[in-house]
């Protein structure tokens, strides 16, 4: 019942009531009772908390009141929303932008990969035309005109060239239809330097052959041809040779027949291993006997040793269709071989006169 | 007029000293934007700007009253500190780590001043709790005669006990049971 009394005892002495002599008498209590002392202290702290408790509490409410008072008045100022949204949402925002972006990026790049092994089948055929770097050459030539007005114009050089060769002694020419494509005018000119200017007398666009004959008076025919044309089909791993001009130059290539069948499965042309370049368009494809089986049209871009002739067996019906339309008189075919047994060397001193570059004007 | 007299930092913090509650408003209005803005821009919201404002404001304006502040710059800028030092330590616990903070002012270092002030915070917290747990009448005892320095006659004519010496030893108990509750979860930091 009186324990309380101790209390009041310590709350008189915490607050600095009791008069001097009870308190230094109770300060040597407190230095003997070391329980009354912990007891004093521990009261100490509890009533300071308590104390600062309340304080805190009256201030917070103190400050409540003049927070409502100060909304009341209207003069909170909010930084623009837009910034606050951001600010608050820029994390979130960046973290969903960079996953879009990976996931575009990523999709692009899966798709190009899947996409990366059609893409080697849709390869582009090439056509083997040769396109003369003629801007240049246009231009100097029209400056030596300009210079020089009464020296002669030199002779504008061809903006495109291919390989054409003899079908018959009475000048007809085959070449690629697509050498001769929007011609003006066409000029043929074998190793020997004879020059012919000759005019397109019959196209046939879907085997990519053109028939040429030559227009010049001066022209008293080629001569006996030293080679035949096989209308039957050639068989796998045959060996072939070409000879064409995809230079000023003749140049010769050797390979063999790697299938029978051309670009995309095309049934009417064969695929031969041989290295060509622009210009051996229209060229000749022989056998080893010198038969005549294909006329070249082409590659494939992108794959080594993958080029193209059109077979002969499609020549020959080119011609028949000639003479059929009554164009011109049939032409007279080469029935005699005169290569077969002869080695390469010989057989080409005999070819290269037949053979031709075609220069195409426009 | 009201706003003139507190025009400089000095008459503030003479005002506060002199528990002039205008001044405290004063300073609460004039501060507020600036912390507002800051807490804003650094993804906090209305409330909590309000709540961080409120400590800084309570750090200061209890440093001033007890003269345990030393002020080495504009108030301005040792309450942006002090709100500062809350909000990234507020931040920290939400597991938002502001690697930038957005800033909208200088700052001084204030670390003694709140950590001073949340070990106040956690010893006032446990006493609200303490006191909630005491549970009436109590607690209103307590309150009246520690906080609101009532004296006894009056509590005991509020509370209806016939004499003071029962309210006293009501008090006693209730006081004892506090103590227990206190320190049964607060250990003071040495």
């Amino acid at each position: 019942m009186l324990e309380y009394r101790a209390y009041e005892e310590i709350e008189r002495y915490l607050n600095g009531q009791m008069a001097a002599e009870e308190k230094a008498g109770f300060e040597a209590l407190l230095h003997a009772d070391v329980r009354l002392a912990e007891q004093v202290r521990e009261h100490r702290h509890m009533l300071q908390a308590l104390k600062g408790y309340g304080k805190r509490q009256h201030l917070r409410q103190q400050l409540n009141l003049i927070h409502s008072e100060m909304e009341a008045g209207g003069q909170a100022t909010t930084p623009n929303p837009w910034k606050v949204y951001w600010n608050r949402q820029k994390q979130t925002i960046a973290v969903a932008a960079s996953v879009s972006l990976l996931s575009v990026f990523g999709t692009l790049w899966s798709v190009q990969q899947m996409k990366a092994p059609v893409k080697q089948q849709t390869a582009r055929y090439v056509e083997l035309r040769r396109e003369v770097e003629r801007l240049k050459k246009a231009q100097t030539a029209l400056m030596n005109g300009i210079n020089d007005a009464s020296k002669p114009v030199a002779p504008r050089p061809a903006a495109f060239s291919g390989t054409g060769f003899a079908i018959s002694a009475d000048g007809y020419v085959v070449t690629s239809s697509h050498v001769v494509e929007g011609a003006d005018s066409i000029m043929i000119e074998n190793k020997s330097g004879l020059k012919y200017k000759v005019s397109e007398i019959y196209r046939d666009e879907i085997h990519d052959l053109s028939i040429l004959k030559i227009a010049d008076e001066s022209f008293e025919g080629f001569g006996k041809l030293p080679y035949t044309f096989k209308d039957t089909e050639s068989d796998l791993g045959e060996r072939v040779f070409t000879l064409g001009y995809p230079r000023e130059d003749i140049v010769f290539g050797e390979g063999s027949l790697s299938s029978a069948s051309g670009f995309e499965g095309d049934t009417t042309a064969y695929q031969i291993s041989i290295p060509l370049n622009p210009g051996n368009s229209g060229g000749p494809l022989l056998d080893d006997k010198g038969n005549l089986i294909g006329v070249i049209s082409g590659k494939q871009a992108g794959q080594e040793g993958a080029a193209f002739a059109i077979k002969s067996a499609y020549l020959l019906q080119l011609i028949e269709e000639l003479a059929n339309a009554g164009q011109v008189q049939p032409l007279t075919l080469p029935k005699n071989n005169a290569l077969s047994a002869q080695s390469r060397p010989q057989q080409l001193k005999k070819l290269k006169e037949y053979i031709f570059i075609v220069k195409v004007y426009n | 007029m009201k706003k003139r007299l507190y025009e400089t930092d000095e008459a503030v913090i003479e005002g506060i000293r002199r528990s002039d509650e205008r001044a405290l408003a004063h300073l609460y209005k004039l501060y507020f934007p600036m912390i507002s803005h800051f807490i804003l821009s650094n993804s906090g919201t209305e409330d909590e700007a309000k709540d961080i404002y409120q400590e800084g404001v309570i750090v200061f304006y209890e440093k001033t009253r007890d003269n345990s502040l030393e002020l080495t710059c504009q108030i301005k800028t040792y309450l942006y500190s002090v709100c500062r030092r809350l909000w990234l330590k507020r931040l920290a616990e939400k597991g938002r780590y502001a690697t930038r903070l957005d800033e909208t002012d200088s700052f001084v270092p204030v670390e003694e001043d709140t950590l001073q002030h949340e070990e106040q915070e956690r010893q006032f917290g446990v006493m609200g709790d303490a006191l909630e747990q005491l549970g009436e009448p109590c607690r209103s005892l307590i309150e009246d005669y520690y906080i609101r320095m009532q004296n006894m006659q009056d509590i005991t004519d509020k509370f209806g006990y016939t004499n003071t010496d029962t309210a006293k030893n009501q008090k006693y108990k209730c006081l004892q049971r506090l103590k227990k509750i206190f320190f049964a979860t607060y250990k003071p930091e040495v």
